[in-house]
């Protein structure tokens, strides 16, 4: 069927590998998918090899068997569990108060130029502030109760985040805003109706790099003062060198980030399929 | 001074426009050098002048998206001091909505309107998709249709809103020729059914004839009337497909070309 072919979805092998290794060339989702996991074996390999041939004792890198067969036990322990329900929780929620601050503030930063220069000065000085210097104070204020936990991620997301949505309302073209003036639109029903939903893709993917940026932070935060929460398990087990479930960890908050970084692309997807 | 009141619909009152430059010491850069005009309710007119002449910004401040450095315009004897629902604008850039289909972006015409209901909404969006020929395509998204049809979406979305004045900004510049000679054609059949005032802008001398009852001639930057062509007093109200090919048609081009010509000549 001449025409039919989509991109991507080349006829021989040949002519796909073709397609991979050329600049910028077209990628097709199997053959992503394939090199994706074959990364991952090429990685648990030499991991494999580095043990088995001793370079590292095993004692400080365990088997991977060893890391894997530790996670699976820990997903099935309450206790662990509970842990990670701790940090999901902390994240999401710091994650939404940031949202729900960032997004009308960003906006409005974009909108009106008073708002940009009295707000975006301080919010560039605060975002260089390194997140984990700003726990001990942090935990002055707000004691070792959740509360400085979402604190510290919310300082963390919110001065990034504010930021990256004032530029993408900044990005939108100059004609759909004056399009909605000729329309008859006010300043509140443009931003509404034409400003959110034009911004709203890159948004999206903004939002979700901010909520990678989360777990990093949640880590620091129960590392430092937490009794729950996987930060707080990795630590613990540090202190009786249990490698293997430091590392089962570790994998856990990788996991969690990848799964909800991919829901995110698929929503991405069917959300804006007019793209 | 007080506006003499006369009963033409737009009023175009001896307009200056200056823009500000960045930089110590930079002298402002003058524009618009005192343009009067009268457009009548109905009437087809077109800007036409070498790029950069300023028509664009004339047209602006008819529609009240740029402020006059003196002089004042009048739609319909009111003073234009800002944007508005009266005042439709197609912009040469695509701006129909990539988030809505083709009948929404339409509909979205309709929006503001506060003497329309629901079912009324619904009813002139349908009417503005047929009147552009767009009914094959009602729910398609704008990224998926041809950049010709983008800007049919754009013009019916603003016939929709109800425009007293339709203010068009080279909207077929980005298109081939073919596409522009069918939508040429298709505008004027719309505006004969929708009786509007029109403010056409464009740098293509065939285009400016074929589409104007009058073209205003402008000069290079800072822009100023040279001439007024009454269009219709030398080809006829009439155009069709063939116009393009009459004698008259021909002859007229050919003088405007001259100007034109002279006028870039004067940019270098
Ligand atoms: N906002 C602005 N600030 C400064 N200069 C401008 C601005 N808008 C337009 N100009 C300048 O004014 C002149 C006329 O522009 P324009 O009205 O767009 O011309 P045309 O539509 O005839 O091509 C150009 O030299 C342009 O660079
Ligand atoms: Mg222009």
């Amino acid at each position: 069927m001449p025409g039919t072919a989509g991109r991507g979805r080349a006829s021989g092998s040949g002519q796909a590998l073709g397609a991979l290794v050329a600049y910028r060339g077209a990628t097709g989702g199997r053959a992503n998918l394939t090199l994706g996991i074959a990364a991952f074996v090429l990685f648990i390999a030499v991991w494999y090899l580095i043990v088995f041939t001793g370079l590292v004792t095993e004692r400080f890198l365990p088997y991977p068997g060893v890391v894997i067969g530790t996670m699976a036990q820990l997903l099935v322990t309450e206790s662990f569990l509970n842990d990670v329900w701790i940090s999901v929780a902390r994240v999401w929620g710091a994650f939404l108060l940031s949202v729900v601050a960032a997004v009308p503030i960003g906006i409005w930063m974009s909108s009106y130029r008073i708002v940009g220069a009295l707000v975006e000065p301080i919010v560039d000085f605060i975002r260089y502030l390194p997140v984990p210097a700003l726990v001990p104070l942090l935990i002055i204020w707000f004691g070792i109760g959740e509360a400085s936990k979402v604190a510290v991620l919310w300082m963390g997301t919110f001065f990034q985040l504010v930021l990256l949505i004032a530029d993408d309302a900044k990005r939108i073209p100059r004609e759909f805003v004056e399009t909605g003036y000729t329309l008859g639109a006010k300043p509140r029903q443009i931003t509404r109706s034409i400003v959110l939903p034009s911004m709203l893709p890159t948004m999206v993917d903004n939002l979700r790099i901010t909520l990678g940026w989360c777990w990093t932070w949640i880590i620091v935060a129960e590392i430092v003062a937490a009794n729950s929460g996987i930060g707080h398990y990795i630590w613990s087990m540090r202190r009786f060198l249990k490698t293997p479930e430091v590392m089962a960890g570790i994998l856990v908050v990788g996991i969690i980030g990848l799964l909800t970084d991919q829901a995110v692309r698929i929503a991405h997807r069917r959300l804006f399929r007019y793209l | 001074m007080t506006a003499i009141q006369s009963r033409a619909f737009v009023q175009i009152q001896n307009v200056f426009k200056e823009f500000e430059t960045e930089g110590k010491g930079a002298a402002p850069i003058p524009v618009i050098d005192g343009v009067s005009m009268e457009i009548q309710e109905g009437e087809f007119v077109v800007y036409l002048g070498p790029s950069g002449c300023g028509k664009t910004t004339l047209m602006r401040i008819v529609g009240g998206l740029e402020t006059a450095t003196t002089g004042e315009v009048r739609l319909g004897g009111e003073r234009v001091t800002g944007p508005d629902r009266r005042k439709g604008m197609v912009f040469q850039a695509y701006t129909s909505f990539p988030w809505l289909t083709v009948l929404q972006n339409i509909k979205f015409g309709t929006k503001y309107r506060d003497d329309v209901s629901e079912t009324e909404r619904n009813e002139i969006a349908n009417h503005y998709l047929q009147l552009v020929g767009l009914e094959d395509f009602a729910d398609f998204y704008v990224n998926r249709i041809s950049g010709g049809m983008r800007q049919r979406v754009a013009i019916a979305r603003t016939l929709a809103a109800a425009p007293d004045i339709l203010l068009m900004d080279e909207p077929f510049g980005a298109l081939d020729a073919q596409t522009r000679d069918f939508l040429q054609e298709q505008l004027l059949e719309i505006c004969r059914a929708e009786r509007k005032a029109v403010i056409f802008v464009t740098h293509d001398v065939e285009e400016a004839v074929f589409l104007a009852d009058r073209v205003f001639m402008f000069s290079a930057r800072p822009a100023r009337v040279i001439e007024e062509i009454d269009v219709n007093g030398a080809i006829g109200s009439e155009r069709m497909a063939d116009t393009k090919e009459t004698d008259a048609f021909f002859h007229l081009r050919n003088h405007v070309r001259d100007l034109m010509r002279d006028q870039a000549r004067a940019i270098g």
